[in-house]
C-alpha cells in the first residue's frame, strides 16, 4: 500500500467540519437531521441511563431512601424529562433499524456510475420510507407518554 | 480488539437490548404490576428483584445497554477528531466509565436480590 495514505502514530489528521452545523449544509438532507437526531437522541439516553443506573441504586439503601427519592423525582420537571427519554427512545429504535437495514441488507442500493444530477444511491424510497415511519412511530409514542405520564 | 469484531458484538448488543427492553418496560406497565405508579413501589421493585427472570432481563440490559451508549459515544468523540493519542483516551475513558456504569448496576442487582 502507498505509504502516505497510511496514517501513523504521528500523523496529523486534519480536524472535521463543525460538530452539528454539517448536518444543516445544504442542500438539506432528511436523512443527514436523521443522522444528527440518531445522535443526539443516543447521547440523550446515555445521560438517562447514567442517572438512571444511580438511582435505582438507592434501593439498596432501603425503603425509606428509595421513598424519599422517589419523591424528590416526583415533579413536572422530571415527568417532562421522562416523556423526552420515551420520544427519543422510539425515533433512536425505529431510526436505528433502518440504519441497521442500510449496513446489512440490498437496502442501501447497488453501486452505479455517480451521473448528474449525483443522486445518492443509499438514499432510496425504501429506506425513505423506514425513517417516515420513525418519525410517525415517535409522534405516537409522544402521544402515548402524554396519556400515561399526565393522564390526558 | 478490532473494530470490526466491536461492531459485531454491537449488533448483538442492540439485538439485547430490543429483547430485554420491551421485557423491562413491560414490567412497568402492565406485566404484574397494575400500572406505573405501582411498579414503582418499594415492595414491587424489590419483588421484581428477586424472581431470577427478571434479574437477568436487568443484568443483560445493563451490560447491553452500557455497552451500546458507551460504544456509540466513542464512535462520535473519535470523529470530530483524530489522532492515536485521541483514540487512546477517549477508548480508555469509555471503558472506565463502562466499568463503573455496569460495576454500579451489578451491585444494586447482587445487594437487592440477596441482601437488603
Amino acid at each position: 500500500m502507498d505509504p502516505s495514505v497510511v496514517a501513523t502514530e504521528k500523523t496529523r489528521l486534519p480536524r472535521r467540519g463543525r460538530p452539528i452545523l454539517w448536518a444543516f449544509q445544504r442542500p438539506l438532507h432528511l436523512e443527514r437531521l436523521a443522522l444528527l437526531a440518531q445522535r443526539v437522541s443516543g447521547v440523550a439516553i446515555l445521560v438517562y441511563l447514567f442517572f438512571h443506573i444511580f438511582v435505582t441504586g438507592t434501593v439498596t439503601e432501603g425503603r425509606g431512601v428509595w421513598e424519599s427519592t422517589m419523591g424528590a423525582l416526583s415533579n413536572p420537571l422530571m415527568h417532562l424529562g421522562e416523556w423526552l427519554v420515551v420520544v427519543a427512545a422510539t425515533f433512536h429504535a425505529v431510526n436505528g433499524i433502518r440504519v441497521m437495514l442500510l449496513e446489512l441488507t440490498p437496502l442501501v442500493g447497488k453501486p452505479a456510475r455517480p451521473d448528474y444530477p449525483y443522486e445518492a444511491k443509499s438514499l432510496g424510497k425504501g429506506q425513505r420510507s423506514v425513517l417516515y415511519v420513525a418519525m410517525l412511530m415517535t409522534s405516537l409514542a409522544g402521544l402515548a407518554g402524554v396519556v400515561i405520564l399526565w393522564g390526558l | 480488539m478490532r473494530e470490526s469484531t466491536l461492531q459485531r458484538i454491537n449488533y448483538a448488543m442492540i439485538l439485547a437490548i430490543f429483547v430485554t427492553l420491551a421485557v423491562h418496560l413491560a414490567t412497568h406497565a402492565f406485566l404484574g404490576v397494575s400500572g406505573y405508579e405501582d411498579s414503582l413501589t418499594y415492595a414491587s421493585v424489590v419483588g421484581r428483584y428477586r424472581a431470577f427472570s427478571t434479574v437477568l432481563t436487568l443484568g443483560v440490559l445493563l451490560i447491553a445497554a452500557c455497552f451500546h451508549g458507551l460504544y456509540g459515544l466513542r464512535n462520535i468523540l473519535l470523529e470530530t477528531r483524530w489522532g492515536a493519542r485521541r483514540h487512546r483516551l477517549v477508548s480508555t475513558a469509555t471503558r472506565l466509565l463502562g466499568v463503573a456504569m455496569v460495576g454500579w448496576g451489578l451491585r444494586t442487582i447482587v445487594l437487592t436480590t440477596w441482601g437488603v
